[in-house]
């Protein structure tokens, strides 16, 4: 791997030049309280220490509604439509997210390619960044802390720039066609780059390693918790629409008023909606909000093959975002059988 | 397949042309003046015969058969409940629209708290009026309504979508998911997070985009709560109950619009009675 430093005067010129190459997006402040990934204007907008972001990054490849085909009923054809492939550079995105992304692609691309979400990621440029953890982060205990693979630049905070590691082959292209925004690391960058990650890990409220969540859910299945926390739940969707890796969608038909045509559009769907668990006759999978709460604890740590991680890679967004203030990773402590930190 | 208790009408596309009706019981008239100012207004027109339409035509009629009738309004007096009673019984498809029609509307406020004459004295005292009035309702206290079409007023792409469906011998998908949902797509701050707002997003049905909290309005719930029960007034009252509002206040607020439904009380009390 290639490791180069963008010292912090050249960190503006650098993203001018990434918007040069398509739409930029990047963390913006959006309120007092949260962030969200927006479309980039001016750059010196883009937040570089920030917690999380509202809406998670998988909406730039799989957007929350979006149109797959038009029919027309009077010649009976229906055609695709395919997203452009405009190219897309998303900066500022934490480790948690890229393995999100990597979660997307394992059912996005590996398991069945799906053309839209495939031309838009072909069509992605992705520039990690490092960051420090809040409360409510528990990557480390879902080993998605520090990712290697699945970002094409991350750069980690130096005391005077970053220290960037280089991905992908298009990583290396970036440095290679602005060789003047990048300097050669020094011993001192070494060291700063070591005192950053020691200082991170040391953070985390919660120590170790939870590969056997999944396990100790699975015998617990009937947990008081479990009834306790979804009668606080509202249903309102909030902890899956702003998952990283929530992926579950609803198809819908529009039809034209005079009937000769339409759209099917398809749209983010959420396992916290009555209908979700709803099929044809009327019979429901998971009838009562507890069976909806149940769910998404027991598919967010199940085993995804490709990263060899749970599907939960601990961003701390469920927790974050919830209206009902319910507490994800403290709940599943408690199921574990710690009842508060590990 | 179409299940057999969803109501549809014959697609007709350029053999024949559907029927339609608009009626108003106790309302603002603020439903019918959207139907008639939606943007494809003209294309509907052409492509159905309306039958009874105030806001556009003179020449309507209660007593015509048709394929699907809108009604806008509440059940207030007894000439709502005989107009409705017709209407029910000419329409293949019936459509409650707005929150009047839905869940009685803003007049049903006190609902629970004072009765019809206690209402009728504190408006009127002693004066007569020209019918006699009911407790303000929902339609389906009356009659079976096949679809429901909430907002106050109905968004323009809802009635699109109702219109086109029927047309389409189909028929339109419910929502059984809040507002906060919506909210939360669309890309806003949390106002209920961020500044306690009393939100009323998350037992609220979607559908308007979160009109409101996009402009950072707190939701009033004018569309009506989840249904299927899935309104849960108790997990939101708890969490109002966290940053300091009182259950007279959390009971009002949620009363404006949905005071006829039947978990509200319980689910209040459920909320104010648990231990914090």
């Amino acid at each position: 791997m290639r490791y180069v430093k963008l010292p912090k005067e050249k960190v503006y010129e650098f993203l001018e030049q990434l918007k040069s190459m398509g739409t930029l997006y990047g963390p913006k402040k959006i309120s007092e309280k949260f962030y969200d990934f927006r479309e980039i204007g001016d750059v010196k907008e883009v937040e570089f220490e920030y917690n999380r972001t509202i809406t998670p990054p998988r909406k730039f490849f799989f957007p929350e509604r979006e149109t797959v085909f038009t029919f027309d009923t009077v010649n009976v054809e229906i055609h695709e439509t395919l997203p452009t492939g405009d190219p897309i550079i998303i900066f500022g995105v934490h480790a948690c997210d890229i393995v999100g992304l990597r979660i997307m692609d394992s059912r996005f691309i590996d398991d069945q390619p799906d053309p839209y979400y495939q031309t838009r990621r072909e069509n992605g440029i992705i520039i990690g960044l490092s960051c420090l953890p809040d409360e409510y982060c528990f990557c480390s205990v879902r080993r998605t802390d520090f990712v290697d693979a699945g970002f094409d630049l991350f750069l980690h905070l130096l005391p005077d720039g970053y220290l960037v590691r280089v991905g992908t082959v298009t990583g290396h292209k970036l440095i290679e066609n602005s060789p003047e925004y990048f300097e050669e690391i020094s011993s001192e960058d070494k060291d700063n780059f070591a005192k950053f990650e020691a200082k991170r890990r040391s953070m985390f409220t919660v120590q170790g390693n939870w590969d056997d969540m999944r396990y100790r859910l699975e015998l617990h299945l009937d947990h008081p918790m479990y009834m306790r926390e979804s009668d606080k739940c509202l249903g309102c969707g909030n902890c899956t629409l702003t998952c990283p890796t929530c992926r579950c969608y609803e198809v819908k038909d529009l039809p034209t008023l005079d009937g000769a045509g339409g759209e099917r559009v398809r749209f983010w769907d959420s396992c916290q909606f009555r209908s979700h668990g709803l099929v044809a006759g009327g019979h429901n999978f998971r009838p009562t909000k507890k069976d909806r709460f149940l769910n998404r604890y027991q598919c967010k740590n199940a085993y995804c093959e490709t990263t060899t991680t749970a599907y939960c890679v601990g961003c701390g967004r469920c927790t974050y975002f919830c209206p009902a203030d319910i507490q994800f990773k403290e709940n599943l402590l408690e199921v574990y059988g710690f009842g508060g930190g590990a | 397949m179409i299940l057999p208790d969803h109501e549809i009408i014959e697609e007709c596309r350029d053999v024949c042309r559907a029927t339609v009706g608009v009626y108003v019981l106790t309302s603002c008239y603020g439903c019918q003046l959207v139907m008639a100012t939606v943007q494809k207004i003209m294309e509907v027109a052409n492509l159905v015969d309306f039958k009874c339409f105030y806001m556009v035509s003179s020449k309507s009629s209660l007593h015509e058969p048709v394929d699907i009738a809108f009604v806008e309004g509440s059940v207030s007096t007894e000439k709502d409940l005989e107009e409705l009673k017709e209407v029910r019984k000419n329409a293949k498809v019936l459509v409650a629209i707005g929150a009047c029609a839905v869940n009685g509307g803003v007049q049903s406020w006190s609902e629970g708290d004072l009765d019809y004459d206690k209402l009728y004295a504190s408006v009127y005292g002693n004066s007569k009026i020209k019918y006699k009035g009911l407790q303000a309702a929902p339609i389906d206290s009356y009659v079976k309504v096949d679809y429901y079409l909430p907002g106050c007023p109905p968004e323009e792409d809802e009635i699109m979508y109702f219109l086109s469906t029927f047309l389409f011998g189909s028929y339109p998908e419910e929502i059984d998911y809040p507002v906060c949902a919506e909210c939360r797509l669309a890309g806003n701050p949390c106002i209920l997070i961020e500044r306690d707002a009393p939100c009323l997003g998350p037992i609220t049905v979607a559908g308007c985009k979160a009109r409101c909290p996009s402009f950072g309005v707190p939701c009033i719930g004018c569309r009506g709560p989840v249904p299927h029960d899935n309104s849960w007034f108790d997990s939101l009252a708890l969490a109002f109950r966290n940053k300091g509002y009182s259950k007279d206040y959390i009971r009002e607020r949620m009363k404006i619009f949905c005071s006829h439904d039947k978990n509200l009380e319980e689910r209040l009390d459920k909320a104010f009675g648990r231990k914090k």
